[in-house]
């Protein structure tokens, strides 16, 4: 079997250097021209991508989490519209594998259709599906065109796509190996039935979301080939490379412009599948020389026999995420932005694990890849003169991804997540402002929360309350931006199925930094045979304020606080379910934030009268909200004096700090103690 | 040499390299941290701190609000002139401090020296 191993998924994530004609092409681009190319690829992109979020059916599809994207002839990534930049330097992976393996058999040709969601070859998880078509102009392969984007079902041993008790591949329902899966412009009807067979708990959204990518990277084909005949192939060819030496040439610039050095950040998580478990998820060094850059992986703990593992491809992903919503911001998405960054991953870690391995909730470690890349990039660019000000903690990325199966109030076979909880995180406290409020999805920075009315509409489920959840955020000089949080009761239907995805109910996800306080984990809160629905008909006095529900138990029934990940569980009509986005950490000193700022938190709910008076030593009437600078600045002080007296010398520090150890039962999945070193094999 | 005449360029939003020295500083009074080829955080006070003084434990159980004590643990940076608390890392209890900032002082100083950086405002300015 080619399976691609890693050395060639590295290598193919690397562009292809210049052939000489296609050097020949873009010495013939001339300026303005030339812009004007960048311009209409982009044009044709964010069609494609309007295209592709009113054809979609899922609740990720409808968010915007999904990417269009065009390639050359090689397979090198020229340019893309999001979404998320989750799938944007790793889909040449897959590309170069068919172009490898499947060029005489079964040939790539004029209006073929490939398909593919499986990690081992290059995906990131296999809710992740992706339509990629060769884009042939006059019997030349002139580029490709991709459509990528998270569909709810895989048909695993669990709704949803992300089964939290999958132990190994074989438990996650769809893996797709790329393939194709139409011919002369059409897809095939066999293919179509064996797909469908994985989707049968929710038909309607699975075979609609196929569609939609199909029919998004037929939009890009077309457009391109209008280019080719209005410019000719060799202006395409030219104008290709020409994008991606522009691209390498900023890339390197950026890079080189930062001091030599090493950077290091430790991450861990607290959920291996739904076990409690604590494990060094991403143990990074960034060593940084000239303008290169490595990315070294080793120390992270050993893969597990659970889902939560991610293939080294998808790592690369997370950290593209990061590095266009920063680092990049302002460069095309290209392959050659990351020309200059190579990556060492460890054999046997959570981050390179055995073939078999479950991979489908891959995205809560891979996120951490993520923090950790933005902790060491903070350290290395915060001397820059131009860069300094993209400082910023990573986003909130604890949270409830709440699945709801079953039949809809249509009668309808439903299986899709509760994307409120996704699409409202906050950002990391910023070097020169706060994070902003429920910004969007840590993994999809253009993600979207869906309408509240359309989701009670199509799913049996009504939203009782929709806030800022208080106190998410990590507290700082600049604090991060404020979490949201939903109450759903089902509604109109007997039972639905639920079950969670996450991580982040005992561990904070996500470093603080510069002396700020990382955010509020997010257990998994649900209550049965909840009388909410009784009290709205007695119109009894009904608290709405969530901090309030949770601290008093306003709504009676049973209440269940646990681990975020939960197995399918059967809830009835009347049940309540919660959903939670984590806020993110804070930057900074909380001592040096301006109290205006503190009492303007408290004004918008954002912060508890707790967290100002415990945390930032705030002085202030409660009552007519006014602050009294002058004890603050005691308190402050009061404070700062503590701090010194509390303090160890670090030599003391250590003699007693290396005696501790969190409690064995918890490093099941952790290896060594603690350096995190494979203690034995994986079994699955 | 006063603190305005030397080379000093931020490393952090309370770290500052004193690269004539080669100190850390506390950017906010001055205060040395010690040499700038060891970890700034040997140079600071350390405190080990309850994760629920800062994050306030809402309910009753063992999923509160509150990150678990027995899991992880604030450790906090202090910078010994004025307390100001110049890291934080969130670590499970006993797990080694990290050595998050490791500069190449000498290609950093060679860098100056060819004029491929100037500093300006405490940070560097590369030329064009």
């Amino acid at each position: 079997m080619p399976i691609p191993t890693l050395a060639e998924k590295l290598e193919w994530l690397k562009p292809a250097p210049a052939t000489e004609r296609e050097r020949d092409c873009a010495a013939r681009v001339p300026q303005g021209d030339y812009e004007i190319g960048v311009q209409v690829t982009n044009d044709i992109l964010d069609e494609a991508m309007e295209v592709f979020v009113r054809s979609s059916r899922s609740y990720f599809g409808v968010s915007g989490d999904s990417m269009v994207a065009i390639f050359t002839a090689n397979g090198d990534l020229i340019n893309a519209a999001c979404g998320t930049y989750l799938h944007a330097i790793i889909q040449p992976i897959i590309i170069k594998f068919v172009k490898k393996y499947y060029s005489e058999n079964p040939g790539i040709r004029e209006g073929d259709i490939w398909y593919t969601n499986d990690a081992l070859y290059g995906g990131i998880h296999n809710p992740d599906q992706v339509a990629i078509m060769p884009v042939f102009y006059k019997g030349e392969l002139l580029a490709w065109a991709s459509a990528a984007l998270h569909t709810t079902e895989t048909g695993a041993i669990e709704p949803g796509g992300m089964p939290v008790t999958a132990r190994s591949r074989f438990e996650e329902g769809l893996n797709l190996p790329p393939i194709k899966i139409g011919e002369n412009y059409e897809l095939k009807n066999d293919f179509l039935e064996f797909y469908s067979a994985y989707g049968m708990r929710a038909p309607a959204m699975f075979i609609s979301d196929l569609r939609a990518r199909c029919t998004t990277a037929d939009r890009v084909r077309i457009r391109l080939l209008e280019l080719a005949e209005k410019r000719g192939a060799d202006f395409v060819i030219g104008l290709f490379r020409k994008m991606s030496d522009t691209a390498e040439a900023g890339a390197l610039r950026k890079i080189r412009e930062l001091p030599d050095g090493k950077f290091r950040s430790v991450v861990f998580n607290d959920a291996i599948g739904r076990t409690p478990a604590l494990v060094r998820s991403c143990y990074l060094t960034v060593s940084k020389k000239g303008d290169r850059m490595v990315f070294d992986f080793h120390g992270t703990s050993p893969e597990n026999p659970s889902s939560y593992n991610v293939h080294p491809q998808a790592v690369v992903g997370h950290i593209a995420n990061f590095m266009y919503e920063y680092m990049f911001h302002d460069l095309p998405i290209s392959s050659s932005t990351f020309s200059a960054i190579d990556f060492v991953f460890p054999e046997g870690s959570i981050v390179y694990p055995d073939r078999t391995a479950a991979t489908s909730c891959c995205v809560y470690i891979g996120m951490q890849a993520r923090n950790a890349t933005q902790n060491c990039f903070a350290k290395m660019i915060f001397s820059n003169d131009k860069l300094w000000h993209q400082v910023a903690a990573p986003p909130g990325s604890q949270h409830t991804s709440q699945i709801c199966a079953g039949l809809s109030q249509w009668n309808l076979a439903v299986s899709d997540v509760l994307s409120f909880a996704l699409n409202t995180m906050g950002q990391g406290g910023r070097s020169a402002m706060d994070g902003m409020d429920a910004y969007g999805f840590a993994w999809c920075a253009f993600g979207r929360a869906p309408d509240s009315e359309q989701v009670e509409s199509e799913l049996p489920i009504t939203v009782t309350i929709s806030q800022h959840w208080k106190d998410s955020s990590g507290p700082g000089l600049h604090r991060g931006g404020s979490g949201g949080v939903q109450q759903w009761m089902i509604h109109k239907v007997p039972t639905v199925v639920s079950m969670c995805m996450g991580n982040g109910s005992k561990v904070p996800i996500g470093q603080p930094l510069f002396g700020g306080y990382a955010s509020s984990p997010v257990p998994g809160i649900s209550i049965k045979k909840a009388d909410l629905l009784a009290q709205m008909k007695n119109k009894s006095e009904i608290a709405l304020d969530h901090h309030t529900i949770f601290e008093k138990a306003t709504v009676h029934g049973d209440w269940h606080y646990e681990l975020v990940a939960r197995a399918p569980q059967v809830f009835e009509e009347g049940d309540l379910l919660f959903g939670l986005s984590g806020g993110g950490p804070g930057y900074g000193d909380p001592l040096e934030r301006d109290p205006h700022q503190i009492l303007d938190d408290l004004e918008k709910n954002i912060i508890s009268d707790w967290t100002a008076h415990n945390v930032y030593k705030v002085a202030y009437d409660p009552e007519r909200k006014k602050l009294d600078l002058e004890k603050t600045k005691q308190l402050r002080d009061q404070e700062r004096k503590a701090r010194l007296a509390r303090g160890k010398s670090f030599d003391v520090f250590q003699q007693e700090w290396s005696k501790k150890s969190p409690p064995q039962e918890i490093l099941q999945f952790y290896g060594s103690w603690p350096d995190a070193k494979p203690t034995g094999p994986v079994i699955r | 040499m006063p603190p305005e005449t030397r080379n000093l360029i931020r490393i952090t939003e309370y770290l500052d390299l004193d690269v004539d020295r080669e100190q850390w500083m506390c950017n906010r009074c001055g205060h040395s941290l010690g040499s700038a080829r060891e970890n700034y955080k040997a140079g600071c006070l350390v405190h080990d701190r309850d994760p629920r003084e800062v994050h306030q434990t809402l309910v009753r159980g063992d999923f509160n609000f509150s990150p678990d004590p027995l899991w992880v643990r604030i450790v906090e940076f202090y910078c010994p002139g004025c307390g100001t608390q110049i890291e934080t890392e969130y670590l499970p209890p006993g797990h080694p401090i990290t050595h998050d900032i490791e500069i190449d002082l000498n290609s950093l100083k060679e860098r100056l020296r060819k004029g491929e950086y100037a500093i300006r405002g405490q940070r560097l300015e590369v030329g064009e």
